[in-house]
């Protein structure tokens, strides 16, 4: 059914992609390649960071060496980043925190998530899911909305942490369904889901793929997800957006390097992550983490950086009020 | 006979060339790895992670909970040869390791650190054996409320940890609590002492403190010539055998050591460096030798080495039982197992039975395997001893800095170790302890976020800190010692008993 218009758009674009000049014909990587990453090791993104780096230090011929520089929301990580040399042989695995969360809650933060950086390659998304105790009793979004109206402000949930994406994703929540819930922040995931667990707090907004062994469990029920679209992982649950609330949340990682890299040394690294992705072991990992894939190129992903910036900014700013 | 069939599977599973090899491979690491201060598990365990891809997830696990647990064996080492701690939890071991070192008993020191840390690792096994499911569920009674009423009792324990009297104690304590607020604010999200550093904003991190105060500062006080080198020991294996009376001294302390270790463990976020203090403070309030703490007693090693070891051992009950991790290197053994599409949570035990009672079987050849390295060990350490000190100093400033930046790839970390070095120094000058400051900088914030987490859930009302029985039976605890702290109670039974001649006054006050 391929029309002859599309096939020969299609080979156009191959032809453009072959002629584009340097592509092949960069020495880069000639020494050993940095890719910081924002959180301590041991995490899904720091996982995601060593399983590439593998990938790429086969492919590329040179070892790609994964170093966490944790702190501050992911801005210690994306300072150095930006401070480091546009020379290849610096990148970071970037994400929804210190680009577009934490430089609207930290107006003091010394970088512009944005023209101070090149966002090279998107990875994917892991999505957020608003989850309830059994003990609650509740079995859908509009069972929750009905309780909390009954008893505003009586029923608490757990974010892990003040600003932090499920904080901020559930201020909106309260605005856009009105119902009153009570925040308990905490230091981090860990504690929120063993008081969750517990039974201390029971609602978290909280990523999916760390819960689902509880939902199999049944020890968490899963009332809504982020996504744009119902995830293959619980099919059986709506999206926000088809409650008619108005929330989508993806913490997205991708490849990020500061601002000015030669634009050979990107089109090389975004054709060698891009087939380091393709890869079945590749997928099979991601799947097993939870991280929705979906294909972008390096100028939609600059877009897509911008874009989510814009989103989060009132959001943001609308939590922490 | 459930019991009997899960150990059996653990065994065919932990007793295979392939894991036993990693086992020893592991603890084997971890030790050496303990022993250099500065340099922790979690950089060790971090360089071992990609080598999991190649493994299998229970080999993997096997070999980086060797590294885990191996640590806290060396931890000690360089606390009582040099009163620099290996790792922030052998930082009480230094208290009374390093008098025992001072009178010529290195050997005797580390000889009973190596039993100590056998029989508070088997202990913790043996709980884990038995009471793994309930110990889980219990983790899960412990509320906000109970945890802030933990932390008081083991800050009020703290207190009196410090040799030089209470009062001086209490300062540090007090100095350690507001070094723990610097940071962003739980409740608020707001940034407190930060002095707009972004590095600060994390607060500063336990190996940076513990190994300012206690590893920099003693290479400065050395410096000064303050300490004196050995006259030296002689290296035979039967001057590192402790005397019959202090094996029989330290039996109960022993039990008593890895019961509070165990349970510390087997609370998510508490870990080995609280197990250890707060068992240290315990048997220095109850011990009838308590007079010699501080002076070389056995007791001060035994103690805070079985509980430091056995907290290691239950701090993966809740790791693995419930899928969260207590701390970052804890973080770390389940990403090993996400490396494997295992998604640590609450079915983890039934799910993989064979990865959970493979590695507790591994635990007991992991700690036998340690048994038998470190004995023979001791020889080679006590030489260390003969090494000049212009040698040795500068070496472990090294490895303080390396150790230290590798934590976060920091290099403000390693300044901030640097000025701790420094602050630990003018302190030291002035008679007042690391110790104690850094028990109030562990317990000190985690007591604010658990209490002002408490009262956001009763809206206010501090009544939930004794309406919950928990809470209340650990506050009552909390109060009894700080009676017995101010109260001379022995006086009093002494008097009561009539042996001293105020007795009648007492007896008439009563009418």
């Amino acid at each position: 059914m391929m029309n002859r218009r599309t096939m020969l758009a299609a080979t156009a674009a191959t032809l453009a992609a072959l002629a584009t000049p340097g592509f092949a014909e960069t020495a880069w990587p000639e020494r050993p390649v940095r890719i910081l990453v924002s959180f301590p090791p041991g995490g899904s993104s720091d996982l995601v960071a060593r399983l590439l780096s593998e990938k790429l230090s086969a492919s590329l011929g040179q070892q790609f060496v994964v170093e966490n520089k944790p702190g501050a929301a992911g801005t210690v990580a994306a300072s150095a980043l930006q401070q480091a040399a546009p020379d290849g042989y610096t990148f970071m695995l970037s994400n929804l925190t210190p680009f577009n969360v934490a430089p609207v809650r930290f107006p003091d933060t010394p970088y512009d998530p944005i023209a101070d950086f090149d966002h090279i390659t998107y990875i994917g998304t892991v999505n957020l899911g608003l989850f309830a105790s059994p003990k609650l009793g509740l079995k859908t979004l509009a069972d929750l909305d009905a309780a909390a109206k009954a008893d505003p402000g009586g029923l608490e949930y757990g974010s892990s942490g003040v600003g932090s994406w499920g904080h901020v994703i559930a201020e909106q929540f309260q605005n856009v369904s009105g119902a009153e819930l009570f925040h308990v922040p905490y230091k981090g995931s860990g504690p929120m889901r063993l008081d969750f667990r517990s039974g201390v707090v029971p609602l978290i907004f909280d990523a999916v793929p760390q819960n689902l062994p509880s939902v199999e469990e049944g020890t968490a029920i899963p009332l809504a997800v982020s996504s744009t679209e119902r995830l293959a992982s619980l099919p059986d649950v709506p999206t926000f957006t088809e409650a008619g609330l108005d929330i989508v949340a993806e913490n997205w990682l991708g490849v990020s390097a500061p601002a000015g890299v030669p634009a050979e040394i990107k089109a090389k690294l975004d054709a060698a992550l891009t087939e380091a992705m393709a890869s079945a072991d590749v997928q099979a990992q991601f799947d097993s983490w939870g991280l929705v894939r979906a294909p972008k190129s390096s100028a939609e992903f600059e877009a897509y950086v911008t874009d989510q910036l814009a989103r989060w900014t009132p959001l943001v700013q609308a939590a922490m009020e | 006979m459930d019991l009997l069939s899960n150990l059996a599977l653990g065994l065919s599973t932990a007793a295979t060339v392939t894991n036993l090899t990693y086992c020893f491979i592991g603890v084997f690491l971890g030790t050496f790895i303990g022993v250099l201060p500065g340099v922790g598990p979690l950089a060790a365990v971090a360089m071992l992670l990609p080598v999991s891809f190649y493994l299998e997830p229970e080999t993997a696990l096997v070999m980086l909970a060797g590294v885990y647990y191996g640590a806290e064996y060396g931890g000690s080492i360089a606390s009582i040869l040099l009163n620099i701690p290996g790792t922030p939890s052998a930082s009480v071991t230094c208290i009374d390791g390093y008098p025992m070192a001072q009178q010529g008993r290195a050997g005797v020191a580390l000889f009973m650190t190596a039993m100590a840390s056998f029989f508070g690792a088997l202990f913790g096994v043996v709980v884990m054996v038995l009471l793994s499911p309930k110990l889980a569920e219990f983790a899960l009674l412990f509320q906000p409320a109970e945890y802030f009423s933990v932390m008081v009792l083991g800050l009020i324990a703290a207190s009196i940890v410090s040799a030089s009297g209470a009062l001086r104690g209490l300062m540090m304590v007090c100095l350690g609590i507001l070094l723990g607020t610097v940071g962003v604010d739980v409740n608020s999200g707001e940034t407190r002492f930060t002095g707009g550093i972004q590095e600060l904003r994390d607060g500063v991190s336990l190996v940076v403190v513990a190994m300012g105060l206690f590893g920099v500062s003693e290479v400065m006080v050395s410096l000064r010539g303050a300490t004196k080198s050995y006259a030296g020991e002689k290296v035979r294996m039967r001057n590192f055998l402790p005397t019959p009376s202090e094996w029989g001294r330290s039996i109960m302390p022993a039990i008593r050591g890895s019961a509070v270790g165990s349970f510390f463990g087997t609370l998510p976020g508490t870990g080995q460096t609280v197990a250890s203090f707060v068992g240290y403070a315990l048997e220095k309030r109850i011990n009838r030798r308590r007079a010699e703490f501080g002076k070389g007693a056995i007791e001060g090693v035994v103690v805070p080495e079985t509980a430091n070891n056995a907290a290691a051992q239950t701090a993966f009950i809740p790791t693995l039982t419930l899928g969260i991790p207590g701390s970052t290197t804890m973080a770390l053994m389940l990403g090993a197992l996400m490396i494997h599409g295992i998604t640590p949570g609450p079915r983890l035990i039934s799910d993989h039975p064979e990865l959970f009672w493979g590695l507790v079987v591994s635990f007991l050849f992991g700690n036998l395997f340690l048994l038998v390295l470190n004995i023979p060990l001791i020889g080679i350490w006590v030489r260390l001893l003969r090494v000049p000190h212009h040698y040795l100093y500068p070496t472990v400033i090294v490895l303080i800095c390396v150790g230290v930046y590798g934590i976060s790839n920091s290099i403000t970390d390693v300044w901030a170790t640097l000025i701790f070095g420094v602050i630990g120094y003018v302190l030291r000058l002035f008679r007042f302890e690391p110790a104690p400051m850094l028990i109030g900088f562990i317990l000190g914030p985690m007591m604010e976020e658990y209490f002002r987490r408490a009262m956001l859930l009763s809206r206010g009302d501090p009544m939930i800190f004794v309406e919950r029985p928990g809470s209340a039976f650990l506050l009552g605890a909390g109060l009894l010692l700080l009676v017995l702290t101010v109260v001379p109670i022995k006086k009093i039974v002494q008097r009561l008993k009539g042996r001293l001649p105020m007795g009648e006054r007492v007896a008439r006050h009563h009418k």
